[in-house]
């Protein structure tokens, strides 16, 4: 009786395993193709590319696409932009919040409660009422159309700061109480053995921040209406989107879009393996705070 | 030496932050231009968004895209997270963990232009499928009024649905295991393993998803600039897009910032609203 039941436990537990693994696999297909298939197009010919008959293979492989997107549309010029306010942006940002968070780990720094709180307080101010305001600041400091005003936004956030204040926590306060007495400046403590101990942290940061602000579509779409000052998010916008809906003076074939659109997922493909070791700890961390 | 380091991020605050906030309340009660004077005008502004009617439609079109990617963008990633831990190889479920998680990875225009490319009637994927396999001719999904709103949904949770399943997958890891012992023990199926304890285990986790969900919604803007087209912008601006419009592009700031103060009035109503349903502060 019980060695039936068990049998029959088996083949129902091999069907649900079988069922299951079937279902994710489907969901799988349903991200891995529109990959494939944009990377396909994208190397195909510009004739071939218009052709409804692309799957996941190119037909008539060429790099066509790659080099008009790349020279005859300029989208190395947005690139680089992208590249210069994504890098600077992030190293400033990681710096700035690390310190935040350093002096926060302090436990009997007089006004620490003020402080927290303040930072606190812009975790709370919601993004969408000052969208407008921070363009109307932006103006008033002549940031309109500079790459600056893109460094600046979001060039710290309360999130970071917490955040850093978390990893540095677990670096043992002791530590820091013994060099300060051997002599050693809090800047020191800080460079020299904080910012060593807790790359965990300052990775994890790093590729948050990268990632957003690689992605970054409004702050640019605000602050920048001139095409020279454009960056990837807003060019591939125009030339990739707008250019399919609108027959414009000009064809922009099918593979020309998609490579745009390969060129500018190629940076974060890069980082996905660092993205899986840390990011799956942050969001933790981050959605604890809630 | 400590409160020296403070000070590049304590003015950054006040100046991006705090600022803004206050210059935001200020302009709300302006008439404001960009050039000369800048009369107050009482609270001409908050009349003049809520007699428009553009204003309303922004406002069901963001309560129904946004309702819908709440509820979609919950059970769908609440499924996946429950079929991913029923997987026994460990290496299918990273790969599938790691594959499933790409799309929230990129971009909006990225992600809008991907779906923009398959949904087209003549050359995209999806059509494609649907010509071969039902023989049904090509649908126009991108200019249909009637499907504008599901696609945005659908793809939002196709875009989400690998970074939300990431909260219930650490949920589902708290879980005691003795109560999956005590259950086999009792003779419960895999199934009824899942169905009677992992799913009453997971219910803070659900309502904090649920709830970070809810704050969401009225800040959809992106994804709907990016994939909007004239033929269903009745149907799918939102009131970000609406705030977007009045301020940058018809350049009525006042008016734009007076929008904004009522999407967080909605944004704090609602989420009120949703503590309550789910009970929240009862955990």
């Amino acid at each position: 009786m019980s060695r039936e039941r068990y049998d029959r436990m088996g083949w129902k537990n091999k069907l649900f395993d079988a069922v299951n693994a079937g279902f994710l696999l489907v969901l799988m297909l349903t991200m891995i193709i529109p990959l494939l298939n944009v990377a396909a197009l994208a190397f195909s010919s510009g004739m071939a590319s218009m052709r409804p008959d692309i799957i996941l293979f190119p037909k008539q492989f060429s790099t066509e696409g790659f080099r008009i997107v790349w020279n005859s549309l300029d989208l190395w010029l947005p690139f680089r932009n992208s590249v210069v306010v994504t890098v600077t942006g992030t190293t400033l940002h990681v710096l700035l919040s690390s310190l935040a968070g350093y002096v926060l780990i302090h436990p009997h720094l007089p006004g620490k409660k003020i402080m927290v709180t303040f930072v606190l307080l812009t975790m709370m101010i919601p993004q969408d009422v000052v969208m407008i305001p921070l363009y109307v600041v932006n103006k008033e400091l002549h940031l309109i159309n500079t790459l600056n005003a893109l460094v600046l936004s979001g060039l710290v956030s309360g999130f970071s700061i917490l955040l850093m204040r978390n990893f540095f926590l677990s670096v043992p306060y002791e530590m820091a109480e013994s060099a300060q007495i051997d002599g050693a400046g809090a800047f020191r403590i800080f460079s020299t053995m904080y910012m060593r101990l807790a790359t965990a942290g300052l990775a994890t940061v790093t590729l948050f921040e990268f990632v957003s602000r690689w992605n970054n579509f409004s702050s640019a779409l605000l602050f920048i209406n001139n095409t020279a000052k454009y960056t990837l998010q807003i060019a591939l916008k125009a030339m990739i989107i707008d250019t399919s809906n609108t027959s414009g003076t000009y064809l922009v074939t099918t593979n020309v879009r998609m490579a745009g659109i390969l060129i500018t997922i190629i940076p974060l493909i890069a980082i996905y393996p660092f993205v899986q070791r840390f990011f799956m700890r942050g969001i933790l961390l981050g959605a604890n705070k809630e | 030496m400590l409160y020296l380091m403070m000070v590049p991020v304590v003015a950054y605050f006040i100046l991006f932050a705090y600022y803004p906030l206050v210059k935001g309340l200020q302009v709300s009660f302006q008439d404001y231009r960009l050039m000369g004077n800048r009369p107050y005008i009482g609270f001409h502004n908050f009349e003049t968004v809520l007699h428009d009617p553009m204003f309303w439609r922004s406002f069901w079109n963001t309560l129904w895209i946004g309702a819908g990617i709440m509820i979609c963008g919950f059970l769908a990633p609440l499924i996946l997270a429950l079929s991913l831990n029923e997987v026994l190889q460990n290496w299918y479920k990273k790969t599938a963990q790691m594959i499933l998680y790409i799309p929230h990875l990129l971009s909006w225009v990225v992600v809008g232009g991907i779906w923009i490319f398959l949904l087209s009637p003549d050359t995209g994927l999806v059509n494609l499928l649907l010509v071969k396999l039902t023989g049904h001719s090509p649908i126009h999904f991108l200019s249909q009024e009637s499907w504008a709103r599901s696609i945005m949904i659908g793809s939002a949770v196709w875009k989400d649905m690998g970074y939300n399943c990431i909260l219930f997958l650490a949920g589902i890891v708290g879980i005691n295991p003795s109560l999956y012992e005590a259950a086999r023990m009792d003779g419960a199926t895999r199934w009824q393993q899942v169905r009677f304890v992992t799913v009453p285990q997971l219910m803070n986790t659900m309502k904090v998803v649920i709830l970070l969900n809810t704050m969401g919604i009225f800040r959809i803007f992106d994804q709907v600039f990016v994939m909007r087209n004239p033929a269903i912008a009745r149907k799918v601006d939102v009131l970000m897009m609406y705030t977007y419009q009045k301020g940058i592009m018809e350049i009525r700031i006042g008016v734009a910032a007076a929008a904004s103060f009522f999407v967080v009035l909605f944004t704090l109503l609602i989420t009120m609203a949703v503590r309550k349903l789910t009970r929240f502060d009862e955990v």
